[in-house]
């Protein structure tokens, strides 16, 4: 069967102007900086053939380096950093890379630290959702996954996060 | 405050992987996806996305001499939430064809013209009962390379941002009584004929206001068992 490459797309999905300037770097916020150790996550999104996927969208959610949600819902929120919005949107390249600057998260009332990522694309029926984690740990996201397959949502180095949509290797994706 | 969230009801949303659509068949999960407990994370979410990205005008249809060719339109939008309640202050992003079916984007180069005077993108807030209005041109159908005779029909794409992470929502409004419609692969891939329909906008009759346009009116809900489903 033959794929259909970037020549013969269904349609361009997201308009060129929908991810900013500067919307993957979020250490900046409101003439603020955010609080915390600077980190970089790298990684590149492929689907069943390998074949790298561009402009493909990206958004991360994240706590503060506190571990406290910018959001009404965390009992800690008044206490968030202000100079950290939490949300940031990148779009791949050519080579199916991405990369976000942000500041690695604090561990959340009863969680690892860890970064929601969505994934939105031509082809995607629905936008899928994964997290990242930084290390093994007693998370209950985590355990959620079968256990041969949690080493999947770590990142690797300083901080590799790769997504497989479909085949060998896989990430996991949940069904929320 | 807390939001309850239940899961999507699978009938009312697409399904992943769709008969002659190729790239859904190498893009979508071949595992079981997983079912976890939601915490904080996931039902906490970008508050106020206006604050971190650029808004872009309501009124895509242009003016005098640089107005967009196609049928005027304006489209009167209401976002709700599970409950029904409005939900205000959110950012819709919105991108849809010219009256030709040609997006201004440099995959799509094969067949329509561009229309200078038409951009197609936008990137609204929400006013306190959830409702917003576009002043646009309908979009034109258009054909689906290499498919085998899939023609998209006449629709606009939405991105729109819920109170929490969990209800942000990816879709798209078809227009009422377009043949289209029957044949289209990614509105017919939602199995729940019911939430078919609420992909489909109402046309509200003319009234003489405003004027020289045609009026549409939509409502999306980002979530619960009436949830409009995503359409990529």
């Amino acid at each position: 069967m033959m794929i259909p490459t970037g020549e013969a797309t269904i349609g361009p999905f997201f308009p060129p102007r929908y991810v900013d300037e500067g919307a993957n770097d979020l250490t900046q916020w409101q003439g603020g900086t955010a609080r915390g150790e600077v980190i970089e996550i790298r990684g590149r999104v492929v689907q069943e053939d390998g074949a790298p996927l561009e402009n493909l969208i990206l958004e991360i959610w994240q706590a503060d380096a506190g571990g406290i949600y910018r959001h009404p819902a965390d009992p800690r929120h008044a206490q968030a950093d202000p100079g950290f919005f939490g949300w940031g949107r990148a779009a791949t390249d050519a080579q199916g890379n991405y990369r976000f600057r942000t500041i690695r998260p604090g561990a959340p009332h009863g969680r690892q630290p860890h970064i929601n990522f969505m994934v939105m694309f031509s082809g995607l029926m629905r936008i899928l959702r994964t997290t990242m984690f930084f290390a093994e740990g007693d998370d209950p996201v985590l355990r959620a996954v079968p256990a041969g397959r949690r080493n999947l949502l770590i990142a690797k180095g300083k901080y590799e996060f790769n997504i497989r949509l479909r085949g060998e290797g896989e990430t996991p994706f949940f069904d929320d | 405050m807390s939001t309850l969230i239940t899961k999507r009801d699978e009938r009312t949303q697409p399904v992943r992987v769709v008969a002659g659509y190729a790239q859904t068949q190498v893009r979508n999960p071949r595992e079981p996806l997983v079912s976890r407990p939601p915490t904080l994370s996931e039902l906490t979410g970008p508050m106020d996305v206006a604050g971190r990205v650029r808004l872009l005008g309501g009124d895509i249809a242009g003016h005098g001499e640089r107005q967009a060719i196609g049928q005027l339109m304006h489209l009167k939008l209401r976002v709700v939430d599970e409950d029904g309640a409005p939900v205000a202050g959110a950012v819709v992003e919105i991108w849809q064809a010219n009256a030709a079916g040609r997006y201004i984007h440099p995959n799509d180069d094969d067949h329509a013209p561009p229309d200078p005077n038409f951009y197609g993108a936008a990137r609204l807030l929400t006013d306190a009962s959830g409702a917003f209005e576009l002043r646009t041109v309908k979009p034109g159908a258009y054909p689906v390379p290499d498919s085998g005779g899939w023609w998209r029909p006449p629709h606009i794409h939405f991105s729109l941002f819920g109170k929490v992470w969990l209800s942000r929502l990816v879709t798209q409004m078809y227009f009422p009584g377009e043949p289209l419609n029957e044949q289209d692969r990614i509105l017919n891939a939602v199995p729940d004929a019911a939430a078919r329909e609420r992909l489909v906008a109402r046309f509200a009759p003319p009234t003489g206001e405003p004027r020289n346009a045609l009026v549409f009116e939509h409502r999306i809900v980002l979530r619960g068992r009436a949830a409009t489903p995503a359409q990529h």
